[in-house]
């Protein structure tokens, strides 16, 4: 009876585009600041479905471009659901996200278990042929691992990489989260075991995944704030079980990230599919002297 | 006079206690009991504590999957080798034939099913696990099998056919084994490893310890430099060690009555200990963790195989051969399901292929979930009144 209170109190608020996950937001800020020297980008995961929802979400997303100008997405794997032939590659990324790809916007991408690890050389995919793999916008460097299986091979790159950056912020994404409250899949403990010490070792400071269905903010754990973002195209809807671990979250349509990237401040922002304002917040970067005594 | 009984005396109470833990001892370790009370331990383990049980198993993975288990491959290859041989229970290959082809009919249906299954959800990434469909596990046919028809030409037929069905699957596991990097220089160690063995041959060493110590040492090293899964050390070596016909089925425990079989013997109860680790390190899974791999692979195994054996029998039966004898269509499909677990060897096959993730979590409790074979087996056999149900 409680839980049905609940539900009822959520879908008011969404609609009135007010949402639990905005009321427990740490540091709420009204909009992103959108400096012009500042990194954008755009977060989206889980959205490779053709359906309705996909193409509203790359419209939300185009219309956000016009006041906040991103030039880059991340995408958080199962980039393509189902049949994965050419004509796919245009009903399930090219046409939903035609605005952004008119406007230069690229996409960089992870694999997921539903993508099929020939993507890899899909050129709007920018993985440049690799499962694993970096790469460096203005002061952020991101590692994009393949978490399907995390083979000794990528393990050694990932540490051997995080070990060489000296770059101000370093972002991963990956598609499995090693932290997450989603009903269906939840926290992925046996890679949480593998990939945890590295990212606290070498300070990593944002994690991004996708995997669970929703959309979800962590608590910092251990000096790392994890997001879920798994909602661009599928939702499970009312999957969120919040726990002590949630900050944050938002499980009744589809959703993504707006995320800016300024001096020593990431700012964020989850967009629901039409349009309201989830979520949002700031994240200081911890100074490094900080990092080392975790 | 109040009867003296054993039970009232503290010396025999001791005893009788003492024999009681060591018959269950013997149990676990003649009936391969270890693994499963080790997968059962590592998953209401990883189910209620999971991030104890995540770095304990972590940190335990490299140790037994691929230095323990070596003695595990050697032991198989070990009984393998003595039961083929002149004299022993398998030996003759006339009788190889139709379990051979029949292997290749089970592989083929669990690979076909488990390919389908994963393709028609488009999930190609678990492509890869299909010879993890196609495992059998040996002492899981065996027990049930022996149970339900004690007596028949069904359990050789069986023993053949899952050996035949392993050893594919450990060829192809074997060079696929996920490693950091290859350093190379394994061949020159490998033939210092085959010289020793020979010279060991040659001068009659009856122990198997330095066997496995000196040369399966430097034939691991020689496999892992390669980037060959390690835990196959121990082939190339087993064929130098001592032998002597197994008279017996391969998993029958044979009389410790020579220096051969008490090595064995001392061998086995290694392997056990190892087997438990093997469970509780690798058994250990989030129940949730289930998704299209799992039901690829319980489909491959629980239907797909025992599908492919008869129809590879029946073409063969078409073609010419016959059954073995005392075996009918009804037993030879008590059989054919007998065959459908794949537990033991499909969870060390998963372990050989995948590397830690999702992947190996959903194939994991597949390989697990294919234990119900062995229920499915005892429930055709009472369907059709088979063996000890005929009655």
């Amino acid at each position: 009876m409680r839980r049905v209170g609940l539900l009822l109190l959520t879908a008011l608020l969404a609609t009135a585009g007010f949402t639990p996950a905005a009321q427990n937001a740490a540091r709420v800020v009204e909009t992103l600041p959108a400096r012009p020297d500042s990194l954008k980008f755009a977060v989206l995961g889980d959205n490779g479905t053709g359906a309705k929802p996909q193409y509203d979400v790359g419209q939300q997303m185009a219309a956000a471009r016009m006041t906040f100008p991103f030039d880059m997405v991340l995408m958080l794997g199962d980039n393509m659901y189902g049949r994965q032939e050419a004509q796919d590659f245009v009903t399930k990324f090219e046409r939903p996200y035609a605005a952004l790809l008119q406007a230069g916007v690229l996409f960089y991408a992870t694999l997921g278990n539903h993508d099929n690890q020939n993507n890899r050389f899909y050129k709007a995919f920018n993985m440049g042929g690799e499962r694993y793999f970096t790469f460096v916008k203005k002061n952020v460097r991101f590692f994009v691992l393949d978490t399907n299986q995390l083979d000794p091979k990528q393990r050694a790159w990932f540490d051997e990489t995080l070990q060489r950056s000296d770059d101000q912020w370093r972002i991963c994404f990956f598609h499995h989260p090693i932290y997450s409250d989603g009903g269906r899949h939840g926290s992925d403990v046996a890679l949480r075991v593998v990939l945890e010490p590295l990212l606290i070792k070498y300070g990593v400071d944002v994690v991004f995944s996708g995997h669970d269905h929703m959309y979800e903010r962590l608590k910092p754990q251990k000096g790392i704030t994890y997001f879920v973002s798994g909602s661009g195209g599928e939702l499970r809807r009312g999957d969120v079980r919040p726990s002590g671990l949630t900050a944050a979250y938002y499980d009744q349509d589809q959703s993504f990230m707006l995320v800016e990237v300024a001096g020593d401040e990431m700012f964020f922002e989850a967009v629901a599919r039409s349009g309201a304002k989830v979520d949002s917040g700031v994240i200081r970067r911890e100074p490094v002297g900080a990092r080392d005594s975790r | 006079m109040k009867p003296h009984t054993l039970a009232a005396h503290p010396v025999a109470v001791e005893r009788r206690h003492r024999s009681a833990a060591a018959r269950l001892f013997d149990l676990v370790v003649h009936r391969c009991l270890a693994l499963p009370i080790g997968v059962a331990i590592g998953l209401l383990w990883a189910n209620t504590a999971p991030e104890p049980y995540f770095i304990v198993a972590h940190s335990l993975a490299f140790p037994v999957n691929e230095i323990g288990m070596a003695l595990f491959v050697g032991l198989i290859m070990q009984e393998i080798v003595e039961a083929v041989m002149p004299g022993g229970a398998l030996h003759s290959w006339r009788r190889w034939s139709l379990p051979l082809l029949a292997a290749v009919g089970g592989i083929a249906g669990s690979a076909s099913v488990y390919l389908a299954y994963v393709r028609g959800h488009y999930e190609e990434v678990l492509e890869a696990g299909w010879p993890i469909a196609s495992a059998i596990d040996i002492a899981a046919a065996y027990y049930v099998l022996k149970w339900i028809l004690p007596r028949s030409g069904a359990l050789p037929f069986v023993l053949l056919l899952a050996i035949a069905t392993n050893l594919f699957g450990m060829l192809l596991v074997a060079p696929q084994y996920p490693t950091a990097v290859v350093h190379g220089g394994g061949l020159g160690v490998m033939l210092v490893a085959l010289g020793i063995a020979g010279a060991m041959r040659a001068l009659r060493v009856r122990s198997f310890w330095p066997y496995l110590v000196v040369c399966g040492t430097l034939s691991w090293v020689a496999f892992y430099r390669e980037g060959l899964h390690p835990a196959f050390a121990l082939v190339p070596i087993v064929p130098f060690l001592p032998h002597e016909p197994r008279r017996l089925d391969l998993l029958a425990d044979p009389p410790d009555d020579d220096a051969v079989h008490h090595f064995e013997h001392e061998w086995n109860t290694l392997v056990q200990g190892i087997l438990f680790l093997f469970g509780l390190v690798n058994g250990g899974v989030l129940l949730r963790g289930y998704d299209t791999g799992t039901w690829a692979l319980l489909l491959g195994a629980l239907v797909g195989r025992p599908l492919g054996i008869l129809i590879a029998v029946g073409a063969a039966v078409a073609a010419g051969w016959h059954l073995p004898r005392g075996l009918k269509w009804r037993q030879l499909l008590v059989a054919a399901l007998a065959c459908s677990s794949g537990f033991t060897f499909a969870l060390f096959f998963a372990t050989g292929i995948l590397s830690t993730g999702p992947l190996l979590a959903q194939l994991t409790i597949g390989a697990l979930g294919t234990a119900a074979g062995s229920l499915l087996t005892i429930g055709a056999a009472r369907l059709f009144r088979v063996g000890r149900f005929a009655r």
